[in-house]
């Protein structure tokens, strides 16, 4: 008995401390890169390096407000083009298909989560920019360019803020639409069939009965394709155009935090305090990445709280 | 728990197994005088075609000998071989008195050129190849960007197609190399940022109104000795003659190599290819480094580089000896 007992306390402090190994991987990570950042943050103003504008490491100009701005742009727009669509997709695949349609479509959906980025990122380039350069700016572009800075075209190509969106909209899609689809099947039954039975259509049920209680899961699956899409690199650098300035409209180009470590990991070497940089870009995407999961989970804690009571 | 030990025991085996064999590429075993290891090469794109030729050649010639070769730019080579992550560095560029004080030990091992490059589609080819373009042009173009549209560079106002500026997007050397001709660094080039040489060819090769540059290599179809098929290079006017001149046209891959060759396409953007160690190299790097400033060099033409003069290579064979 004692050895049993013994051997449960063992397995116990072992399972506690492996699950504690992402925190300290995390802050470890951070930790880290702080350290290898603090050169550039000791010798200038966090403020003037989060606002500054200019990036010209050999002049020591390293504004990173450009790479933050593209960054935030790419990931919005994206989010913007495959939440709405994500969300019938999943609410489609849970509530009205049959199940050979589940059947089949559930594997083609996992499978976009498996095509590696760089093969989204070539894609993107043959495919993607044309279509933006040549059909989405003239026809977004023209009376509706003239009159919302959003859809102004002073970029002559297809490598554009759009452009990455689009293609970091069908990476993130798989992941959106499992999430909510898994939970939306744990909805009970008996819910729709209470809501059905009172003579609600279907979708009264979905909206009505469904929806609200999965909410917490919708908005977790919506965080988890924004956080991959904030960190997505290769794809992302392949068609977003890569200049060092910050975007006012969709097809304008822009330059992502993870493109410009991506960019310039091997020129860091020979321009002083560009090594900090770069490691400084790295932070600066880690605590934004941070930032945004801990935000969530507090609006999804104060979601969950609020359905309960 | 048994079971348990024995876990441990295979990872530990395995672990064990990992790191002999990561460690083959140094330790490389010449007791009975055949060479033996892995070599991995990563940097430079300009290099990336010669390098798996050589690869190739030197694989043959000593089959217990391995390589692993990477592109991903000049930059990443150099960075790779200081880190101890590649054996051998490809950079398309010189190498910074602050890179060789972190150890960066290089030699020269070809020669390579940059060109301008446009869509054969082009509203202004014409004019493009009969003038070719001055490198105050190339600088309108690139740098100040005062030069918007074809008609402006080519000095015919009534074509008013706007230029598409490309540039590379990764850290580089042919950009590096570019930027050298215009009087700057990549970080000055104006334009839309494409990753990589083949990227950057593809993204002129689709856009009409594009203008880009690539390395000798991606430029050329090496089999059939023409422009790569839907691009074009611009000759280069270095006489400032206002004429793209016989010896500034290169419609052929020989005609350029010849040129970059005997120095009459200007350097930069011509430039040598170098490779990097950590250090002087040893053991069955040396031995490779070596192979190919001597035997390997037959390889060079055939690959479509220019080979460096006797006294260049001879001077690099003393560095690597």
């Amino acid at each position: 008995m004692i050895g049993r007992h013994r051997r449960d306390t063992w397995a116990g402090a072992l399972f506690w401390a492996i699950s504690l190994l992402p925190l300290w991987i995390t802050l470890a990570v951070l930790a880290a890169l702080a350290v290898r950042a603090w050169p550039i943050l000791d010798a200038q103003p966090l403020w003037q390096l989060l606002s500054g504008q200019t990036w010209k490491p050999i002049q020591g100009l390293f504004g990173f407000y450009p790479f933050i701005a593209g960054t935030v742009w790419v990931t919005v727009v994206a989010m913007v083009l495959a939440v709405p669509p994500c969300m019938l997709t999943a609410i489609y695949l849970a509530e009205y298909a049959s199940p050979a349609m589940r059947l089949i479509a559930k594997p083609f959906i996992d499978l976009l989560a498996a095509i590696p980025s760089v093969v989204y990122g070539v894609w993107g380039m043959v495919a993607i920019v044309p279509w933006v350069e040549h059909t989405l700016s003239p026809a977004l572009g023209g009376w509706l360019g003239q009159s919302i800075p959003l859809f102004a075209v002073n970029n002559p190509t297809g490598f554009s803020v759009l452009a990455g969106s689009i293609v970091l909209a069908v990476m993130v899609a798989p992941f959106i639409i499992a999430v909510t689809y898994e939970v939306m099947h744990t909805v009970p039954n008996g819910l729709r069939q209470a809501s059905l039975a009172v003579g609600a259509t279907r979708w009264q049920t979905v909206k009505y009965a469904v929806l609200p209680r999965a909410m917490p899961g919708v908005i977790a699956g919506v965080v988890l394709g924004s956080s991959r899409a904030l960190g997505e690199t290769m794809a992302v650098l392949m068609v977003v155009g890569n200049v060092a300035r910050a975007p006012t409209s969709i097809f304008d180009p822009a330059y992502p935090l993870p493109a410009l470590i991506a960019n310039n990991y091997g020129e860091m070497l020979s321009i002083p305090l560009y090594d900090a940089a770069l490691l400084a870009a790295a932070l600066i995407l880690l605590l934004i990445v941070l930032v945004f999961n801990i935000i969530s989970t507090l609006v999804l804690r104060n979601f969950i709280g609020r359905s309960q009571a | 728990m048994p079971k348990i030990f024995n876990l441990i025991r295979i990872t530990l085996l395995l672990a064990l197994l990992l790191v002999t064999s990561a460690c083959g590429g140094q330790t490389a075993s010449q007791e009975d005088g055949a060479l033996q290891g892995t070599i991995t090469v990563s940097g430079a794109w300009a290099l990336y075609p010669m390098m798996t030729r050589w690869a190739e050649e030197f694989e043959a010639l000593h089959p217990g000998v391995q390589f692993d070769v990477s592109a991903g730019g000049a930059g990443k080579g150099m960075a790779d071989a200081l880190a101890g992550a590649a054996d051998i560095g490809m950079v398309s560029r010189d190498v910074t008195p602050e890179e060789e004080n972190k150890g960066a030990y290089w030699v020269a091992v070809t020669k390579d050129a940059v060109f301008p490059m446009v869509s054969t589609e082009n509203p202004a080819l014409a004019e493009l190849q009969s003038q070719g373009l001055t490198r105050a042009v190339f600088e309108g173009i690139y740098i100040t960007g005062e030069i918007k549209t074809w008609g402006q560079a080519v000095g015919k106002p009534e074509i008013t197609a706007e230029i598409h500026v490309y540039t590379r997007s990764d850290a580089a050397g042919a950009p590096e190399t570019w930027a050298k001709y215009l009087g700057k660094k990549q970080e000055d080039l104006l334009g839309i940022g494409v990753f990589g040489d083949p990227g950057l060819l593809e993204a002129v090769i689709k856009d009409p109104m594009g203008i880009g540059y690539n390395n000798l290599g991606y430029a050329y179809d090496n089999a059939s000795g023409k422009p790569v098929t839907g691009g074009i290079p611009i000759p280069v006017d270095t006489n400032e003659n206002g004429q793209a001149d016989p010896e500034e046209v290169l419609e052929a891959k020989a005609e350029a190599v010849e040129m970059v060759a005997t120095g009459k396409y200007p350097s930069p953007p011509a430039r040598a290819l170098n490779l990097v160690t950590q250090g002087k190299p040893k053991g069955v790097v040396q031995a490779f480094i070596e192979w190919v400033l001597s035997d390997g060099q037959q390889f060079v033409g055939e690959a479509g580089y220019v080979t460096l003069t006797s006294e260049q290579l001879q001077a690099s064979m003393q560095k690597v000896r």
